[in-house]
């Protein structure tokens, strides 16, 4: 090495740390480079549900629900198997005033599914909520919700024009309902929360009473997805057209927000295979519903997609629509 | 004691050497000239040759070259320490930044290219627009916003030269250093260091006034009429920058006045004056900028920030280098010098053209924090702070340079109040550097939506405005700021206020909106995010986080929704 090559290296040997040491670091001053001395928790840039809440190219969810199971089910491999295709979205139940699950979240969606979070304001009432009684809950939830920076699908309240829950039509007026409904959202997004998919989640207006659904809506600002509830059951409707489409022409005069059937499912029996068909092709041939959630589970009746193999293998045959089950990663 | 040369003390001694009283006490010989003691060899001196004289002092206060270049290394390592110092701040663009640039392109556009001004800028700038933001916009075209941040830099240590070059001139080098290098550590000088915009052309040429001033007093008369062109284009650059031209005034009669007499000082106070006062009616009646310098200086409308609140800012920003100030100014008037020269009888002032000196440069600290607490409002008070402060500056180091005393005795008093400047100008700069929020991920988001020709409603806008108009994406005829609003309705009528904001939402007329949601939004925030929720036509899609050196808070954007929900 020459020594105007050594002279060099030794330059740069003496200038790398001096410009090493003025470059500033993560724990300098705010306005000096940099984030003081207490570590961030927020996400610098939130995860973008926009595209979400109409995917692209007529793509529909593929969602399913395990009521009552853990978040990370051993029953969802099992499904998985037996439907033949995974799903995109799953659903799980959040109780009030319980902490929000954030590493099973967190695992919902490394398994490339939306989490779809049912939040049941059973431990308060719908006016306490609204009076602001439990914001420290809300904001502790909010804040969790938006340092986990993944997509999240949140109803709260469902089923509302109901009479069977705590915050049903017994226990609270429409006015409360939206009130709190307002409440939560508001302290949502001043807490800086954009990465949630809004579910609003009435029943089916057949088979409940006649609840009109209007003053139950909170707002075309506060609502993202009208998320329907209603079952093909061995005694009711068992189409589409009778299942869902009245509530949804019902909803249509104020609102042209997407639909996603956010708990549905078949009764087991010998009109199972025609259902699944049924609403399969339903989902598919409407552009304005963007999937939906089956709900798994032998309850009351036997709703699982193998209650029986015709059921099963109807519902493989439909799953296997390439629309259904698309990477919620990827717009 | 042993033995010794025989030879050595025997040559030419008083006695002879006696082995046996060795160890008694014994007077030596005086020793010849001729030997060095303990050398064994000769030294060698000319027949010639004698002492010198003695002079009474070690060292002398004259002028020389040594002293010009050991005092002005000094400077340049004061410089290099303040422009590190400034550029250590990081942020994007404040709104002021932003909008200034943005504004200047478009002066370009309509001054140079004929093209219209929508903007209305000289209604409402604190400056003139055809300068500061033409020329930031000139230097972003070529270097971007860094480059005007840096032209900001060179302003500043400018200043910073051009107040030691003063400092000396009125008193001497040490005491120009110390003045030097506490305004270079001010939090407003690091502030503004880095900051694009008036404020540091305005007060570089507020320093180049002063030096002018200061040089010129014995010169000529009309040599005042150079410094008035700069004064005036000082108040041109940033009208706020008027509220020292008395100031100024008063130093170069103050200066004339000891270098000649006072008809002479009052003759170049009258005619600088005079020089100023035309030039700048000129300017007035030439220009419609009237109606801004009402509303943005004279007529500012008034806060409501307490006296106690802006008293105590002030005295953290600024009451070190003041106090220090009031401090030289007694010291000052009781003695004209340290007396580190013995002997010397040159005649200096007297204590009261000393004390008119120190009060007048003192006293012009106050001219800013007392206006804006007679306003009651604290905005820019951190950057106006820094104006008063460059007057005050030389008498803060002659209060520094009477605590180190004369020859340097007490340098831990100046080591202390330097580290006390030094620590509390680097916090508080980087402190109110970050008090606006980075938009450093806005950006992006915002460039994802904008789409050429879309209508946005934003706070803030200017940001906005100035990166995504490099990025070709808009223009800022195309947003509308929560300040002003001039909306005509769908049956015809021309709404403004919140009338405005409230029917141009229902209506769906802007394609997005950006809102700053921190703890504290104004009105015009609260209703336009009301409506926007009420009104069903937005979603907020995205909500970006971010904290600053004062607290937290996140932009939020939101996008128009596809259709209308409503049937």
């Amino acid at each position: 090495m020459s020594v105007v090559a050594r002279r060099k290296v030794l330059a740069w040997a003496l200038a790398a740390p001096v410009v090493a040491g003025c470059a500033p670091s993560l724990t300098a001053p705010i306005g000096a480079g940099g984030e003081g001395a207490t570590k961030r928790t927020a996400p610098y840039v939130p995860f973008d549900v926009t595209w979400m809440i109409r995917p692209q190219h007529d793509r529909k969810y593929l969602g399913v629900s395990f009521p009552g199971a853990p978040v990370a089910s051993p029953g969802l491999d099992a499904w998985i198997g037996k439907a033949g295709k995974a799903p995109n979205l799953l659903s799980y139940r959040l109780t009030w005033g319980t902490d929000f699950p954030v590493e099973d979240t967190r695992a919902v969606w490394q398994r490339v599914m939306l989490p779809f979070v049912v939040w049941e304001p059973s431990t308060s009432t719908l006016r306490e909520i609204a009076e602001g009684r439990d914001d420290d809950y809300v904001r502790r939830t909010a804040a969790a919700v938006r340092d986990l920076n993944v997509p999240i699908a949140l109803s709260f309240g469902h089923e509302m024009n109901g009479d069977w829950f705590p915050w049903g039509t017994r226990a609270a007026t429409p006015e409360e309902f939206v009130g709190a409904w307002r409440h939560v959202h508001d302290l949502f997004q001043d807490t800086g929360v954009s990465n949630v998919i809004w579910v609003w989640s009435p029943s089916v207006v057949d088979p409940t009473p006649p609840v009109p659904l209007k003053p139950y809506y909170p707002g075309d600002a506060y609502v993202d997805w009208l998320g329907l509830v209603g079952y093909y059951t061995s005694t009711g409707p068992h189409t589409y057209r009778t299942l869902f489409a009245p509530t949804v022409k019902e909803i249509r005069a104020f609102s042209r927000a997407p639909v996603l059937l956010a708990e549905t499912a078949s009764a087991a029996g010998a009109r199972k295979p025609a259902d699944i068909a049924d609403l399969l092709r339903a989902v598919t041939g409407r552009r304005d519903v963007v999937g939906f959630v089956w709900f798994d589970t032998a309850a009351q009746a036997d709703w699982r997609i193998d209650s029986s193999a015709e059921a099963l293998t109807a519902f493989r045959r439909v799953a296997r629509d390439t629309r259904f089950g698309f990477d919620v990663r990827r717009p | 004691m042993t033995t010794a040369p025989t030879d050595r003390y025997s040559v030419g001694a008083a006695g002879s050497y006696d082995p046996e009283t060795t160890l008694r006490l014994r007077v030596p010989p005086t020793r010849l000239h001729e030997f060095a003691p303990g050398y064994a060899f000769d030294e060698i001196t000319r027949a010639d040759w004698a002492l010198g004289r003695v002079p009474d002092n070690g060292w002398s206060a004259a002028p020389s070259r040594r002293r010009t270049w050991v005092s002005r290394a000094l400077l340049a390592c004061l410089l290099l320490a303040q422009a590190a110092l400034s550029l250590r701040l990081h942020n994007s663009a404040f709104e002021d930044e932003a909008l200034y640039v943005y504004a200047g392109h478009a002066m370009i556009d309509h001054l140079f290219h004929g093209a219209p001004d929508y903007g209305g800028f000289d209604t409402y700038f604190s400056g003139s627009p055809a300068l500061y933001p033409v020329l930031a916009a000139w230097v972003d075209s070529v270097a971007g916003l860094t480059g005007v941040r840096l032209m900001s830099l060179a302003f500043m240590l400018g200043s910073t030269a051009l107040l030691y070059s003063l400092t000396r001139m009125l008193f001497n080098e040490r005491t120009a250093l110390c003045a030097a290098g506490v305004f270079a550590v001010c939090q407003s000088t690091l502030f503004l260091g880095n900051f694009a915009t008036y404020d540091a052309a305005a007060l570089f040429l507020l320093a180049w006034t002063s030096w002018l001033l200061v040089r010129i007093a014995s010169g000529h008369w009309a040599l005042a009429l150079t410094a008035s062109l700069v004064a005036a284009l000082a108040v041109a650059v940033k009208y706020a920058s008027a509220l020292y031209l008395p100031t100024a005034a008063l130093l170069l009669f103050l200066v004339a006045y000891r270098r000649s007499d006072r008809r002479q000082a009052l003759l170049r106070g009258a005619v600088f004056t005079a020089g100023v006062t035309v030039l700048l009616g000129i300017g007035v009646l030439s220009t419609d900028y009237l109606q801004a310098i009402r509303s943005t200086t004279t007529d500012r409308a008034h806060g409501t920030t307490s006296f106690l609140d802006m008293a105590w800012d002030c005295a953290k920003w600024g009451g070190l280098l003041f106090a220090l100030a009031c401090l030289g100014t007694v010291l000052y008037t009781r003695r004209d010098r340290l007396g580190e020269i013995r002997g010397r009888t040159a005649e200096g002032p007297g204590a009261r053209w000393r004390l008119a000196l120190g009060a007048v440069l003192t006293g012009t600290a106050l001219l800013a924090p007392a206006y804006q607490i007679h306003l009651q409002t604290e905005i820019s008070l951190h950057k106006h702070i820094g104006y008063g402060l460059l007057f005050a500056a030389p008498m803060a180091g002659v209060g520094v340079t009477r605590l180190m005393g004369a020859h340097f005795r007490f340098p831990q008093a100046a080591i202390a109040v330097g580290v006390l400047a030094l620590t509390l100008g680097m916090s508080q700069s980087a402190q109110n550097y970050g008090v606006w929020p980075n938009t450093q991920y806005l950006i992006p988001e915002l460039a994802k939506n904008v789409r050429p020709g879309q209508k946005w409603l934003g706070q803030p806008h200017e940001g906005p405005v100035y990166y995504l108009s490099d990025m070709r994406l808009t223009d800022y005829t195309l947003w509308t700021s929560i300040y002003y609003i001039d909306y005509t309705g769908r049956k015809g009528q021309r709404l403004s206020g919140p009338d405005g904001y409230r029917a141009a939402i229902q209506d769906g007329w802007f394609d997005g909106v950006v809102l700053d949601w921190s703890d504290q939004p104004g009105d015009v925030q609260s209703l336009i995010r009301g409506e926007m929720r009420s009104s069903g036509r937005y979603r907020m899609a995205s909500a970006l986080t971010y904290r600053t050196s004062v607290g937290t808070g996140h932009f939020e954007i939101w996008l128009r929704l596809p259709g209308p929900h409503r049937s």
